[in-house]
């Protein structure tokens, strides 16, 4: 025997055993050729009596022969016990509906929350939180509000006796940080606020804010715009772009206002953005000196910048939200667009 | 602040900038312009009329037909149906083919019959503002058959800015011509105010005297005498219409007039009525009375400031006159006042009387002390042109200490450093010279700026370099991609822990709401009828059924539940996350951060599982599945007993106001209550008509997520296989699961490592009263393989334990 004979045997038992339509008929061939009187003893056996040159090849081949029919009988023995089983069994329904519980999902406000976390921290911020019964010294007065400012009135903010009231943003967590450490300060600070407004369609009497506060010795108007691009394209995405407009806040000096490009029809107008191409997002400064003085930081030792924005309008531009009410109303049919 | 753009053109050339440019110009350097109006239009089509029949409409009362001549072309009829038409009256007439401001455009029509060629139009329809009450009564001189537009003009640009609270120099044409003159680099012109004074001295017949110095720095009183009270020109009443004023006469318009042109407010009084002919500036008495030109008696009190004359008040300082003391069509002798008050006396009087102005809207900004003798001047000049007034020589100048000169020094290294960009000193001091700011002194590091008086706003360095950042350009500072920094001490993870909660709160799949914080008392007896002491009340709550902040997060979870049944939603899974508040004994408030959880329905249930309606335990054992499960994820420290795992947290029953009786418990996390759980009385249920079963638990979410951040220590896991031995027993209803558990515990041999309760029977098989309840034990040793001996001796001996100690019957 040769060793090419026994690439042939190969083949014709590879085709043998695919071919074989029964468990029985599969048993007769691994018998025909593995089996003890089989045909591959045989070669094994012979091996010793060939052309010592050819040997080596031939019981290669012998051993492929094996290996590759034994592989060949169990894929096709599976086969057969598989169609077997179908045999057996009611069809099966694969277009059953899904069966798991429902997914949950996140409120708006808190999705745009948990995204600025994500974002700031990115960048080093920490999340700090303060309380919302907070003091006219946190609120007002450490903030460089005059003391006959509008925004003191009853009118517009909720008193609860003549030294508490419901903050009205989230700046004085500001204050309480830096209170209680010295630079630098690298925090955003997300949080409900409270203002005596008439409740409508952009206006609730509670809200949220995120603050952020970035104080250090060389802190400069330069990374705070940086900074705010950098979060308008992780937020609404990358393509955004951010303008800057002179504004006045008591706390921050320079102030300004920033807008983002909207992100829905790309600076083209539309009904989001009123057909401007932008957005109006809120304000941002760099931190007055004599805030600095009222936390006790040498205002000539440092700088900073801090910014505010209203949570429940970045999540209205986001989602295409057009009442904040829907945002409080809960009604999960709304909810759940949002898992 | 309305801004004509013909009037500030009088002031800094505007010539080659589009209205839509120096919106932006302004907007861009701090002075937001909200928006650009154009009013009137080109008037095409339209002319002159003179109306000179009026005949009835044959078949409508309130139309007429009108015949008007037009010069050179022949008289129209056109149908009409303004109120104010009348013979002689000089209307604007849009011909055949004209398009109008509100994109009609005329076509021949008949009207209820009759044939109309042409209309006769209000001011809405040519653009010049938004009234439709009647006809535009043009000039008596008008010629018919004008083209509109040599009688109109031509359209006019109206910008709208919004000034900061900072920049009452901003409110004023003058003002704002500087902060162009800044940005376009174009000079400013201001007009003239020379004007001879040929009266007699001013000082020789009146006199001023300031009682409260703070409240009122200057008072400068000018005397004008031989005035006739009458229209004022065309030109000025246009000015002031743009501006959104109404024309009143010659007198009081140029005092307005002065207003919006320099910024500071005026008052002319008839020296009639100035008894003594003297004024005195001083707080009102208590239970002095004034009746103001708006017709309304003022009650005043000790801390207003009055202008009075020598008996008793003639005007509310800074804020409005008296009724009495005002020009009446006979004046002919006006005093006229040119003064500065104190920013917040003028606020709080304002607040008090609840009544604003124009006045007292720039004194309570801040007036330019310097600028009240200009202004007084400017309006001599302008009532002797126009009013035909003499101007009395001088003027009283009541000003008891002039301000001391304010100076700022700016360090160009300083600017440089907060900006974050460079800057050379020179286009700094180029920006201050724009503005008006008087250099004092300037070396190679620095330069000192002398404030004007207008600019109430710049004390400190910062605001220096606030100018230089916006008149320079915010856009022009660069905006580096960011750095991050970390501050290595700063830790956030309490409030990161809380996040966490509500992240897997969403992953369990509960969906999350937010309600208000406020809420009322009538929601809350419901849930807590003797809870009224705790509540913290907002005295000027915004409304009725907003006046408390919410004690727990429970009474409005069940009410966003129901408004959600009521929107056919039978089922839900909800939580919020939020704030609680409470007003402790000592009459101090707390705030805490809560979790509440609440389960209607079938929200439990597979989807295939929809079959019978839920049961309460079964309501409540979702709702500890969860809370099991969230406190697993929170990696709340593991509960053992022996060998065995115990679930977290453990709820002891207790009684809840808002808890079906005996449905409630009490939350325990590591041995400290930490919250409430229980199933909703079925009396709360129904106010939302929920009629299926509501379980609602609420948690401290500091409590709760105080173990996020533990490191789970590993443990081998068993070497050796493990035993099962089931274990079935009927036993009396009043038996519970613990109780079952607890006989199973007493009997524990260290190897029993698990109890699973697996199915819970009831029927004819077990009998009235009583029920099955078969659990599956697993017995495992840490040092060998058990053998069936062993694993049946542990078995039997827990079965005769719970045999005896629940009266149980054992089923095999
Ligand atoms: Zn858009």
């Amino acid at each position: 025997m040769k060793a090419n004979d026994i690439q042939e045997l190969k083949r014709q038992a590879l085709d043998e055993a695919a071919a074989a339509p029964t468990a029985d008929a599969l048993e007769a061939v691994r018998v025909k050729y593995l089996g003890r009187k089989g045909l591959l003893p045989d070669i094994m056996t012979g091996l010793k009596d060939m052309d010592p040159a050819e040997r080596p090849l031939a019981g290669r081949y012998a051993n492929e022969l094996k290996q590759e029919l034994g592989d060949t009988l169990a894929v096709r023995r599976e086969a057969i016990e598989a169609a077997g089983r179908a045999a057996h069994r009611a069809p099966f329904d694969g277009t059953l509906p899904g069966n798991w519980r429902a997914c949950g999902s996140r409120h708006p406000v808190s999705q745009v929350i948990e995204e600025a976390v994500r974002i700031f921290h990115g960048l080093g911020f920490t999340v700090a939180d303060g309380p919302d019964l907070e003091t006219e010294w946190h609120n007002f007065d450490a903030l460089n509000t005059p003391a006959d400012h509008p925004s003191r009135d009853v009118q517009d903010t909720f008193w609860l006796n003549d030294k508490t009231l419901l903050r009205t943003q989230t700046s004085p967590v500001q204050i309480r940080v830096m209170e209680g450490r010295r630079p630098p300060v690298r925090i955003i600070a997300p949080g409900r606020c409270y203002r005596r407004d008439t409740t409508d369609a952009t206006h609730s009497a509670n809200f949220h804010q995120i603050e952020g506060l970035y104080v250090d010795r060389q802190v400069s108007m330069a990374d705070l715009k940086g900074d705010i691009t950098h979060f308008a394209r992780e937020m609404m995405g990358a393509d955004v772009k951010v303008r800057f407009r002179p504004h006045f806040f008591p706390f921050t000096e320079p102030s300004v206002e920033y807008d983002f490009s909207c992100h829905m029809c790309k600076g083209a107008g539309c009904r989001v953005c009123k057909q401007s191409g932008w957005i109006e997002i809120s304000g941002a400064g760099m931190v007055n000196p004599r805030v600095f003085a009222n936390v006790g930081y040498e205002p000539e030792a440092f700088t900073g910048y801090a910014f505010g924005m209203g949570v429940e309008r970045i999540a209205m531009i986001k989602f295409g939200i057009e009442d904040i009410r829907l945002l409080y109303e809960n009604d999960v049919r709304f909810l759940e667009q949002f898992s | 602040m309305r801004i004509p753009l013909s009037w500030l053109n009088d002031y800094v050339s505007l010539e080659g900038v589009s209205p839509r440019e120096l919106a932006d110009r302004l907007t861009f350097s701090g002075l937001e312009i909200e928006g650009i109006e154009t009013i009137g239009s080109d008037y095409k089509g339209c002319v002159a009329a003179e109306v000179t029949a009026i005949r009835p409409h044959p078949n409508a009362d309130k139309l007429r037909l009108v015949t008007v001549a037009r010069g050179a072309e022949a008289p129209l009829e056109v149908v009409c149906g303004a109120p104010n038409v009348e013979l002689g009256m000089k209307v604007a007439l849009a011909t055949i083919g004209a398009v109008l401001a509100n994109g009609l455009v005329i076509k021949p029509a008949k009207i209820r019959g009759v044939p109309s060629s042409g209309m006769l139009c209000a001011e809405d329809e040519l653009g010049l503002s938004a009234d439709h009450g009647g006809l535009l009564r043009l000039p008596a001189e008008a010629v018919p058959g004008t083209p509109l537009s040599k009688i109109l003009g031509p359209p006019e640009a109206v910008l709208v800015a919004e000034v900061t609270p900072n920049r009452p120099d901003c409110l004023s044409l003058i003002g704002i011509a500087r902060e162009v003159g800044a940005l376009l680099g174009r000079p400013v012109k201001r007009p003239s105010v020379e004007a001879p004074e040929t009266g007699a001295p001013a000082a020789a017949r009146i006199a001023v005297a300031i009682e409260d110095p703070e409240l009122c720095p200057r008072y400068t009183a000018r005397l004008l005498t031989g005035l006739a009270v009458g229209p004022s020109p065309e030109w000025m009443k246009k000015r002031l219409q743009l501006a959104g004023l109404r024309a009143i006469s010659n007198v009081v318009d140029i005092t307005n007039y002065v207003m919006l042109e320099c910024g500071h407010p005026l008052h002319a009084f008839d020296l009639r009525r100035v008894r003594g002919e003297r004024i005195v500036v001083r707080r009102a008495r208590d239970g002095e009375v004034m009746k103001t030109l708006d017709g309304v008696e003022r009650k005043l009190g000790a801390r207003m400031l009055m202008i009075c004359d020598a008996e008793r008040p003639v005007a509310l300082a800074g804020i409005m006159g008296g009724e009495e003391s005002g020009i009446a069509d006979d004046t002919a002798e006006v005093l006229l006042e040119s003064a500065c008050f104190q920013p917040a006396g003028i606020r709080w009087t304002s607040k008090a009387l609840g009544l604003t102005s124009e006045s007292a809207y720039r004194f309570e900004r801040g007036a330019d002390v310097l600028g009240a003798d200009w202004a007084g001047r400017r309006a001599a000049a302008l009532m002797a042109a126009h009013a035909g007034a003499t101007i009395a020589r001088g003027s009283v100048d009541a000003f008891p200490t002039p301000p001391r000169k304010k100076r700022v020094t700016l360090r160009f290294s300083r600017a440089r450093d907060l900006l974050g960009m460079p800057l050379e000193p020179a286009v700094m001091t180029a920006i201050f010279r724009s503005l008006e700011l008087g250099l004092a002194a300037a070396d190679a590091e620095s330069v000192t700026v002398e404030v004007p008086t207008f600019r109430v706003d710049l004390a400190q360095e910062v605001d220096l370099i606030e100018e230089v950042a916006r008149i320079h350009g915010l856009d022009r500072i660069p905006a580096p991609a960011p750095t991050a920094r970390l501050v290595p001490d700063a830790t956030d993870r309490p409030v990161r822990a809380r996040l966490e909660i509500s992240r897997q709160l969403a992953g369990l799949g509960l969906c999350e709401i937010m309600n208000y914080t406020f809420t009322s008392d009538k929601l809350l007896n419901l849930f807590d009828p003797g809870g009224a002491a705790g509540r913290v009340k907002l005295p000027n709550p915004i409304s009725a059924d907003q006046t408390i902040l919410r004690p727990s997060l429970i009474p409005q979870l069940v009410e966003t539940l129901g408004r959600n049944r009521s929107r056919q939603r039978a089922e839900a899974a909800l939580f919020e996350a939020g704030r609680v508040f409470t007003l402790k004994a000592d009459g101090s408030f707390a705030e805490t951060d809560m979790v509440a959880l609440g389960l209607m329905g079938k929200a439990g249930r597979g989807v295939m599982d929809r079959g019978q309606a839920p049961g309460e335990e079964e309501s409540f054992a979702w709702l500890k599945g969860l809370l099991e499960s969230v406190c697993a994820t929170l990696r709340v420290p593991v509960r053992r007993a022996g060998g065995m795992r115990l679930a977290n947290p453990v709820f002891e029953s207790a009684e809840l106001p808002w808890a079906e009786p005996g449905m409630g418990a009490r939350v325990l996390l590591n041995g400290t209550v930490c919250g409430v759980a229980g199933v909703l009385r079925s009396s709360i249920a129904r106010e939302w008509r929920i009629t299926e079963p509501v379980a609602v638990a609420e948690l401290d979410a500091a409590m709760l997520g105080g173990h996020v951040f533990d490191v789970p220590a590993s443990r081998p896991i068993p070497a050796y296989p493990s035993v099962e031995r089931d274990v079935a027993l009927i036993v009396a209803e009043s038996v519970r699961y613990e109780d079952i558990l607890q006989a199973i515990l007493k009997q524990a041999p260290g190897e029993l490592r698990q109890v699973r309760l697996f199915d819970v029977y009831r029927g004819e098989h077990v009998g009235p009263g009583r029920k099955s309840m078969a659990c599956t034990l697993t017995y495992q040793s840490h040092e060998k393989t058990l053998t069936d001996e062993e694993a049946n001796g542990y078995h039997n001996s827990i079965k005769a334990g719970i045999a005896s100690d629940l009266q149980a019957e054992i089923r095999e």
